[in-house]
């Protein structure tokens, strides 16, 4: 896959995603394939922040650590970042004078490095225009760069600037005048891209939290209450600056305590409610989940995960939240964990996990993290009809309702512990959702007989939905070029990859790199973490020649999951826990080096933090005990 | 309230739940339960038409006792869950219930936002001024000093100022209730379930078993009807007198109540010219005008 990157880097509030999103929608418009990665303190107003795009003609959902282009909106950039740049790379930067330490200069003969000066401050005054405008001047200039037509970027320009008429006509003079710039130490400069693939010009750019904003509405969701936490405000924001067209109810409440309590109070009425928060905010929703547990009520939550404990790194990503969805709240209970791993199924899931809260009147946490919540996709427009809208055991004929007794709220006897539900207003005889114990019409009962039954009534649920949920997906190299043929039923695999969330896509940008290709690789992704479903894992590490989990976490707590639901012991761990995510160019050789080791030992590349977890030594990849 | 009115008015003993009622000898509970049934009948709602949500302690262990849709919930959490049930669908008059220790400890925080937000939703308080259920401990009301459970020597905390506290935040409805009234109690809540926006009412309570000091005789002899007494609910500098008047003579009634201010689904924009209930708008949504600036 061709592929190539480019780093806008700066101070936080300098316009740096200005220029990345301006780029990113100018070349998906020419027919190529980006993607967008933010790396931003939590700060307002400074410190160093970046936007990079990954540029192909083909799929690319990645984020490579070398760039071909770096540009400088600061001198902060040209001190930190100068190490970034691949060979023949080309940087370019606004500070007048600047001169390289010696350290860089020698990077700069060695590697070939280009080094561009924009006078920016001079066009600036030249023209008469504010600083916020040397945006649209290096833009341009990126535009030449690329050798893309100019008229595409200033039809870009016009449509931002439709309804502020006085500043377009500023705007398309820096657009002259940074795609006509020419360095006179270079002259003209040419970053030449691959040719365009025509099917990427009618794609969305959307972040995961949009693609989950459009997800959540399309699958019925009318009332959103919510408490700003990153990374899951986006959302919040979406889905609030679309209310007068959705005509949705949405509340921005005192606390997450408050929005998880008043979705739930929506949803026990009848319609269907999100909310969404990260880490200690979930922890401030649990109680709510467990209670919803007993009350037999839908819903759904969305956990965005960023690195903790505590409040953490509030704008780096993470994928330390699962044990927590699996296991918070007190109590033993069913409830349903999920996770997106891009921008696709941030979409198609919503309808699912609010299907599946509905058929099985529980809890599905749906987790995210920062690096799908704000990463840039192309992504194909939605499929509008595959979705559909089931709600389960809901009574709403006039007829039945009427049938209905009090008692068969939360009959004992229910088929797979899933009994009717109605909603207040509907004429029918009534009931209690009672969180204490109760017997089946919502009465508080403490005999022992009745405990037992309602407890089995309600854990019949988890056992009935983990028959029920998909097996994890398979995804396979293509070995011989014809596809997934070469893993028929007893084939040797080579090396199985296990992952979940937002390492499913570089893991599959990886699978199809030149360096892998070759390869017998499976990579099992798990999007239903919760119940979990492991006899096609048991089945295919079987034949596997070597196993490996790649998690960005500390504990590898998907390995735990397996471990304790089929005692399947994976030591083989490539983990990732400092707030960045897995880097196309940090993960490949990493999966790499699984072959070169030739020993017994089929632990393959152990990591310093795969030593410590694992100070028994060497195992075999995969031992079922 | 927003509720469609029957053309057959319910009977009483349509209410009526074989649960045994658990509560004390004298505890004012039996009161409020007998006022909140003759207040919905009063109001010709139908057990189905109404949804009625309980907090935890003695009062929510009544949740079982009365028929309606009803919600027994976590401790301090009663008014965000009702006020949500309550945006999803308009049609249904919500009515929370909470005690003392709920309302000014747990979920303080919860009330100053909903009369903040003024939901559409009537708030029960019964005031026993102590955690009953878990055996007597001081509430934020209970009398400063006053010997309780884990606090042998009294707390050393101040009591709470509640209708001070409620004055401050702009209310739009505040009455006081006493258990052992049941005619007044009925009137009060009658006008509550009708008040558009977030009726806050105060129900005095008696606790044999835990409250020394606040006994049903001590109310008894204390309580008066204000509004007989000539009080105009929409006098607000009276209005506040009356309520922090609680010692010689307890001042009970519709003490304050004005429905300029608009509750807080009429101030959702979005929502404004919209007939249906959210309740009622779930379906699959065709999102693709959302992403047109998008492509």
């Amino acid at each position: 896959m061709p592929r190539m990157s480019i780093k806008i880097v700066g101070a936080s509030g300098q316009g740096i995603n200005s220029i990345g999103a301006l780029v990113a929608k100018g070349l998906k418009r020419s027919g190529y394939c980006v993607f967008g990665y933010r790396e931003y303190p939590s700060l307002i107003k400074g410190g160093h922040a970046s936007y990079q795009l990954d540029i192909s003609n083909e799929r690319v959902r990645s984020t490579e650590t070398k760039v071909n282009v770096l540009i400088a909106l600061n001198h902060h950039g040209l001190e930190l970042n100068m190490e970034e740049l691949k060979e023949r790379g080309i940087v370019l930067h606004v500070t007048p004078g600047w001169q390289f330490p010696e350290r860089h200069q020698k990077l700069i003969t060695e590697q070939g490095l280009r080094v561009i000066f924009f006078p920016v401050d001079e066009v600036l005054a030249r023209l008469g225009a504010r600083t916020i405008l040397s945006n649209v001047l290096l833009t341009a200039f990126l535009w030449s760069m690329f050798d893309q037509d100019v008229d595409a970027l200033k039809s870009l320009v016009g449509e931002k600037f439709a309804k502020k008429k006085d500043l377009l006509e500023l705007n398309m003079r820096c657009v002259d005048e940074g795609y006509f710039f020419v360095d006179p130490g270079h002259g003209k400069i040419s970053v030449p891209l691959p040719p365009p693939n025509e099917e990427f010009s009618s794609h969305l750019l959307v972040t995961g939290s949009q693609a989950m904003g459009l997800g959540a509405i399309h699958a019925g969701v009318r009332l959103y209450a919510g408490y700003p936490m990153t990374p899951s405000s986006p959302l919040l924001s979406f889905i609030a600056d679309l209310e007068n067209m959705t005509h949705m109810v949405v509340k921005q409440a005192e606390d997450e305590i408050t929005a998880a309590q008043m979705v739930s109070g929506a949803m026990y009425m009848g319609t269907r409610a999100l909310t969404a928060t990260s880490g200690v905010g979930f922890d401030l929703m649990s109680e709510t989940v467990s209670l919803n547990a007993m009350i037999e009520n839908p819903t759904v939550f969305v956990l965005a995960q960023r690195p903790g404990p505590a409040t953490g790194l509030p704008t780096w990503t993470a994928q330390g939240a699962l044990l927590q969805a699996v296991n918070s709240s007190t109590g033993e209970f069913a409830r349903c964990v999920l996770s997106v791993s891009n921008s696709q199924d941030a979409f198609d899931l919503m309808p699912v996990a609010f299907n599946l809260a509905e058929e099985y009147q529980i809890s599905v946490i749906v987790l995210t993290d920062k690096q799908i919540a704000e990463a840039l996709y192309t992504q194909e427009p939605y499929d509008l009809q595959k979705a559909e809208i089931r709600r389960g055991n809901l009574v709403t004929d006039s007829e039945k309702l009427k049938a209905l007794n009090s008692s068969d709220r939360y009959d004992p006897n229910a088929e797979g512990g899933i009994s009717p539900r109605w909603l207040p207003g509907s004429d029918a005889a009534t009931y209690c959702a009672e969180a204490e114990e109760h017997d089946s019409m919502g009465t508080m009962d403490e005999t022992a007989g009745s405990i037992r039954s309602q407890m089995e009534k309600r854990m019949r649920k988890f056992h009935k939905l983990k028959a029920a949920l998909p097996q994890p997906r398979v995804d396979v190299t293509n070995h011989d070029g014809n596809g997934a043929d070469w893993m028929g039923e007893r084939d040797e695999i080579e090396l199985l990859v296990i992952g979940w969330g937002s390492t499913k896509d570089v893991i599959e940008d990886i699978l199809r790199s030149g360096e892998l290709r070759a390869r017998r690789i499976a990579h099992l992704h798990y999007t239903y973490l919760w119940p979990l479903r492991t006899e096609m894992l048991e089945k295919m590490a079987k034949r596997s020649k070597r196993v490996v989990l790649v998690e960005q976490n500390y504990q590898s707590q998907l390995g735990m999951l397996i471990r304790m639901e089929c005692g399947l012991d994976i030591p083989d761990k490539i983990l990732k826990y400092d707030g960045r995510p897995f880097f196309y160019d940090e993960l490949l050789p990493s999966l790499l080096m699984k072959f070169a080791d030739k020993t017994k030992d089929r632990r393959g590349f152990v990591s310093a933090a795969t030593k410590e977890n694992n100070p028994r030594g060497p195992e075999p990849a995969c031992s079922s005990s | 309230m927003n509720a469609i009115i029957q053309t057959t008015p319910p009977a009483l003993s349509e209410y009526y739940s074989e649960t045994k009622c658990t509560w004390c000898d004298g505890c004012g509970n039996y009161g409020i339960w007998t006022a909140v049934k003759y207040a919905l009948v009063e109001l010709n709602l139908h057990p189905w038409q109404v949804c009625l949500c309980y907090d935890v302690g003695c009062h929510g262990n009544g949740s079982d006792k009365i028929q309606g849709y009803r919600f027994g919930g976590l401790h301090g959490r009663v008014i965000p869950f009702a006020a949500g049930a309550k945006l999803a669908n308009m049609k249904v008059p919500v009515i929370a219930f909470g005690g003392d220790g709920a309302t000014f400890s747990e979920g303080v925080g919860h009330l100053i936002h909903a009369l903040r937000s003024n939901y559409p939703i009537t708030f029960v308080l019964h005031n026993n001024a102590n955690y009953g259920l878990t055996t007597g401990q001081a509430s934020s009301l209970t009398l400063q000093r006053q010997p309780m459970n884990t606090s042998p020597n009294g707390i050393p905390e101040r009591t709470l100022a509640i209708m001070d506290f409620i004055f401050s935040l702009q209310p739009t409805f505040v009455a006081r209730g006493f258990s052992g009234d049941i005619k007044l109690t009925t009137r009060i809540l009658k006008a509550a379930i009708q008040h558009s926006g977030f009726a806050f009412v105060d129900m005095l309570q008696a606790c044999p078993t835990y409250n020394h000091f606040a006994t049903h005789e001590y109310l008894l002899e204390r309580y008066f009807d204000a509004n007989t007494d000539g009080h105009d609910p929409s006098d607000l500098q009276q209005a506040k007198t009356l309520a922090s008047q609680a010692h010689d003579r307890i001042a009970c009634g519709i003490l304050y109540q004005r429905e300029d201010i608009p509750d807080f689904y009429k101030q959702l924009i979005p929502r404004r010219g919209v007939e249906t209930t959210c309740a009622e708008e779930v379906r699959k949504y065709d999102v693709s005008e959302y992403w047109k600036g998008l492509v």
